[in-house]
């Protein structure tokens, strides 16, 4: 949208208002009686955001009901990390939903990149995978721990032969009917 | 004719707000909202079956909005929006986010978008509680998640709202600002729901009864929306597990 801030109906006297410098109740300019919440726009430095497939120009397929296309638009610098690198993606291709070239910066080849949520059409969520960390998450320490196996100083190619013994395993063998 | 047939809390609070449900508006619930889903379904096979039902939590009956339920809901389209908390207190706030202190939580919950935000902009705001305790209904919440007392400046629906809980219908009355009872359910009296409650609900006298679900009422949702919650991917282990066989 480009506007610097934007009203807002709601959060007025909650807590979650209190909390937050980004927002203030201003007066309506064009009604003196009435007040919104007024939201300091997030423009994010960089979004990264991943596509089922993308083409070499940055157009790309996304999931279909996320925000995805609004953050790009948001955001000074867009990072796609895709599925699949494709010779043309266009509006009119069916199974997500598209962002055109224009909101994207660079385009990345970055297959299972989604680990551990799911792509639709390629392999489901790692409910496992989730769990694990969700315990890690409770704990500073069983975080660090975490971190250590999976994250610092790991490639992504460590990082999938890693993930991929568990059900990404299973994933593949329970579609092996179709 | 009906008699009173048994059945258990979700069953009951379904059928509850399933009456409070219009023919020919917009109705909606959020995620993980198994009861009112139920609710907007009953509503749909019953007395509404021109309604706009939004069920979000659902694979088939999210109505595919994204964003757009926002939007409607900003403004002022959005009729009756269904609503939890783990808090309610005196002053009509309610609590979906954190049980102790705010920076240091004993419990966090998911709390924001709908509190904040769909209790502030829908026409008409259920609320629903599976208990009905003094750890519920406290003279302070934790934290406001939404505050459904704001100033006149802050242009909104101002309806009186409802709380469905296992005991009794409480209602906030907007010209009080203050609850008040509007029925207790069968086997319970305005004392018994009054001692665990946190606050004042006013007077105690000449409360009705809850009308208890008919056996028409419990029938359908028994059958064809248990039926429908399963072929529609809406809660389908929920309806298998907590509606009752015919």
């Amino acid at each position: 949208m480009g506007v610097p801030y934007i009203p807002v109906r709601g959060l007025a006297g909650t807590d979650v208002f209190k909390r937050r410098d980004d927002m203030i109740i201003a007066t309506n300019p064009f009604d003196p009686t009435e007040e919104t919440v007024v939201a300091l726009a997030q423009n994010p430095n960089v979004a990264i955001l991943h596509a089922q497939k993308a083409d070499r120009d940055g157009n790309a397929l996304l999931r279909k009901h996320g925000e995805d296309v609004m953050v790009a638009q948001a955001s000074h610098r867009v990072i796609v990390t895709a599925e699949e690198i494709v010779d043309k993606v266009t509006a009119d291709d069916e199974g997500g939903q598209f962002i055109s070239a224009i909101n994207v910066t660079a385009v990345v080849h970055a297959p299972g990149g989604a680990h551990p949520a799911g792509v639709p059409g390629y392999y489901e969520q790692d409910a496992d995978h989730i769990r694990e960390y969700m315990r890690a998450a409770s704990d500073e320490a069983l975080f660090r721990q975490y971190l250590a196996k999976y994250v610092i100083g790991k490639t992504e190619e460590e990082y999938q032969s890693m993930v991929r013994q568990g059900s990404r395993v299973e994933v593949h063998a329970a579609g092996g009917g179709g | 004719m009906t008699s009173a047939v048994a059945c258990n809390t979700e069953e009951l609070l379904a059928v509850l707000m399933s009456r409070e449900i219009h023919d020919w508006e917009i109705s909606a619930c959020g995620a993980v909202s198994m009861i009112p889903a139920a609710a907007l379904l009953l509503a749909e096979a019953t007395h509404a079956p021109n309604a706009d039902i939004i069920i979000l939590g659902s694979e088939q009956l999210d109505r595919n909005l994204g964003k757009d339920i926002h939007f409607l809901s900003q403004r002022g389209k959005l009729d009756l929006f269904f609503h939890s908390a783990i808090q309610f207190d005196a002053e009509g706030n309610f609590n979906l986010h954190v049980v102790g202190d705010p920076n240091a939580p004993e419990l966090r919950l998911p709390g924001g978008y709908g509190s904040g935000l769909m209790s502030y902009t829908a026409k008409r705001i259920l609320f629903f509680r599976t208990e009905h305790t003094t750890r519920t209904f406290v003279p302070k919440v934790d934290f406001v998640s939404g505050a459904m007392v704001t100033p006149p400046s802050i242009k909104r629906p101002q309806d009186n709202f409802k709380i469905f809980t296992t005991m009794a219908v409480l209602v906030f009355d907007r010209a009080t600002n203050s609850y008040r009872l509007e029925s207790v359910h069968e086997g319970f009296t305005p004392q018994q729901v009054q001692e665990r409650t946190g606050f004042s609900l006013g007077s105690l006298e000449g409360i009705p009864v809850t009308p208890p679900p008919t056996a028409e009422e419990l029938h359908t949702l028994r059958t064809e929306v248990k039926e429908r919650m399963i072929e529609t991917g809406t809660y389908p282990q929920w309806a298998r597990t907590i509606l009752q066989p015919a």
